[in-house]
């Protein structure tokens, strides 16, 4: 399995707003313990979905010069469920944005109705976590995995 | 636009509840934002934009929160207590918090005790008032 | 990989407590991706972790009576510092109230002192056949693996 919950950008306005599309399948695994004979997306993932959107909108937002990570889910609802063969519309957008931190609020949508609502802090972690340690270099972004989602939205954009 | 301490009150409270996750019951006048109510670093930035869009001001972080680069000069702390110019320079930065009990012995691990929700009630009365 | 995110039930107070604990090994998928040089459990996974901890102590409380729980809300969820592979993360949570619809807890999350994650959720249980009979078949299957799932992990 690979750790990527979104699969593509339909917009994407630097330092402001992003929307990507994750689509549900039945080729994914954890579908089919959650749950066997009624497969649904876990709320969990679809934070995930959400903080890949937000973290890349934060990331690219300062040329992935930061090492963006996930400190707070201020507040996550979810009034629907994302079965197989639904497509989601995740839209983040950048409410502030400052050396140590970001907030992001959004929203997902499948079948035309609201299912979520999601807010996120990300932590610019050098700025942040005195005493942890992590690498020097940028682990975030350094896998191509979610620069390659905008390089195909740069491509593919009219 | 003019309110009352008792509504800038309320809504303080509110955006407390929403940013830290507490109950109402929780958010006492007297309750230390740190201490009692568990915000963190993380949480500053939080309280500060979400007062920000429910009074439609402006807060520069470190009016309401001491600044980290305040907390790490060796001219401002020295040995885990606030300096003379230390000290100067927090009172200047948040005339709206009481430092009377908190200046016989400026210990840094004491200051979270100074950030209570009546200060930032009297902070966003200021500003709001001010206006 | 399943999508089991913890291992064992180490206390459990019917309607009141559950304390569980997950292992963290480089043998699960997902951490090749995060992240490669520095691979840690994504916090969402602390959550599904959480919420999967709770919906063993409402299975129990509630005698399986409804096969599905999801989350529906999450609040002030904070990241206070990373699990790695060889830790355990140990997860207390604390219900603060548990109906037959819905229940409402405060969960947090160590390795060894060190606190990891903290935060408050609202769950909602229900069965399939409440919106529809047909789905009653489902709903039975799916007790059927929660009750395997908590003898599995000792509850």
């Amino acid at each position: 399995m690979r750790w990527i919950w979104i699969d593509k950008f339909v917009e994407f306005e630097s330092g402001k707003r992003a929307v990507a599309i994750k689509n549900v399948s039945l080729a994914e695994e954890y579908l089919h313990d959650h749950y066997p004979g009624y497969p649904f997306m876990p709320a969990s993932l679809l934070i995930e979905a959400m903080a890949q959107t937000a973290g890349i909108l934060v990331g690219q937002a300062r040329g992935f010069q930061e090492k963006v990570i996930l400190a707070k889910v201020s507040r996550a609802q979810f009034y629907d469920l994302a079965r197989p063969g639904d497509q989601l519309i995740l839209e983040a957008r950048l409410e502030t944005i400052t050396p140590e931190a970001a907030i992001i609020c959004g929203t997902i949508r499948c079948r035309e109705k609201l299912i979520g609502q999601i807010s996120l802090m990300f932590s610019h972690i050098d700025k942040n976590l005195a005493g942890q340690e992590f690498p020097q270099e940028n682990f975030v972004f350094n896998n191509e995995q979610f620069i390659n989602l905008l390089r195909s939205y740069e491509a593919e954009k009219p | 636009m003019a309110m009352t301490r008792d509504q800038i009150n309320e809504k303080v409270k509110e955006t407390l509840m929403d940013a830290l996750g507490v109950d109402d019951d929780e958010v006492t006048d007297d309750a230390t934002l740190m201490g009692d109510l568990g915000a963190e670093s993380i949480d500053f930035l939080d309280i500060v934009f979400r007062l920000e869009k429910a009074f439609g001001i402006k807060i520069p972080r470190e009016e309401l929160f001491p600044a980290e680069n305040l907390l790490n000069d060796s001219a401002y702390v020295d040995h885990g207590k606030l300096t003379g110019a230390g000290l100067e320079r927090l009172k200047s930065q948040m005339p709206h918090v009481d430092f009377t009990e908190f200046e016989k012995d400026p210990d840094l691990n004491k200051m979270p005790d100074l950030f209570r929700v009546n200060s930032i009630v009297t902070y966003i009365e200021n500003k709001v008032n001010a206006a | 990989m399943r999508f089991i995110l913890l291992d064992k039930v180490t206390e459990l107070v019917v309607a009141q407590r559950i304390t569980t604990v997950k292992a963290l090994s480089l043998a699960e998928e997902y951490l090749a991706d995060h992240f490669a040089t520095f691979p840690v459990l994504p916090g969402v996974l602390m959550i599904e972790a959480l919420v999967q901890s709770a919906g063993i102590l409402v299975h129990v409380t509630n005698d399986f009576r409804q096969s599905i729980i999801v989350l529906q809300e999450a609040r002030n969820v904070k990241y206070k510092s990373f699990v790695k592979p060889g830790n355990i993360l140990r997860m207390e949570l604390t219900a603060r109230s548990i109906d037959e619809q819905s229940s409402s807890f405060l969960a947090a999350g160590f390795v060894d002192d060190r606190p990891v994650v903290e935060g408050r959720f609202q769950l909602r249980h229900f069965n399939l056949a409440d919106e529809n009979e047909k789905w009653a078949q489902t709903d039975e299957k799916i007790r059927q693996e929660m009750r395997y799932r908590a003898r599995l992990l000792g509850a």
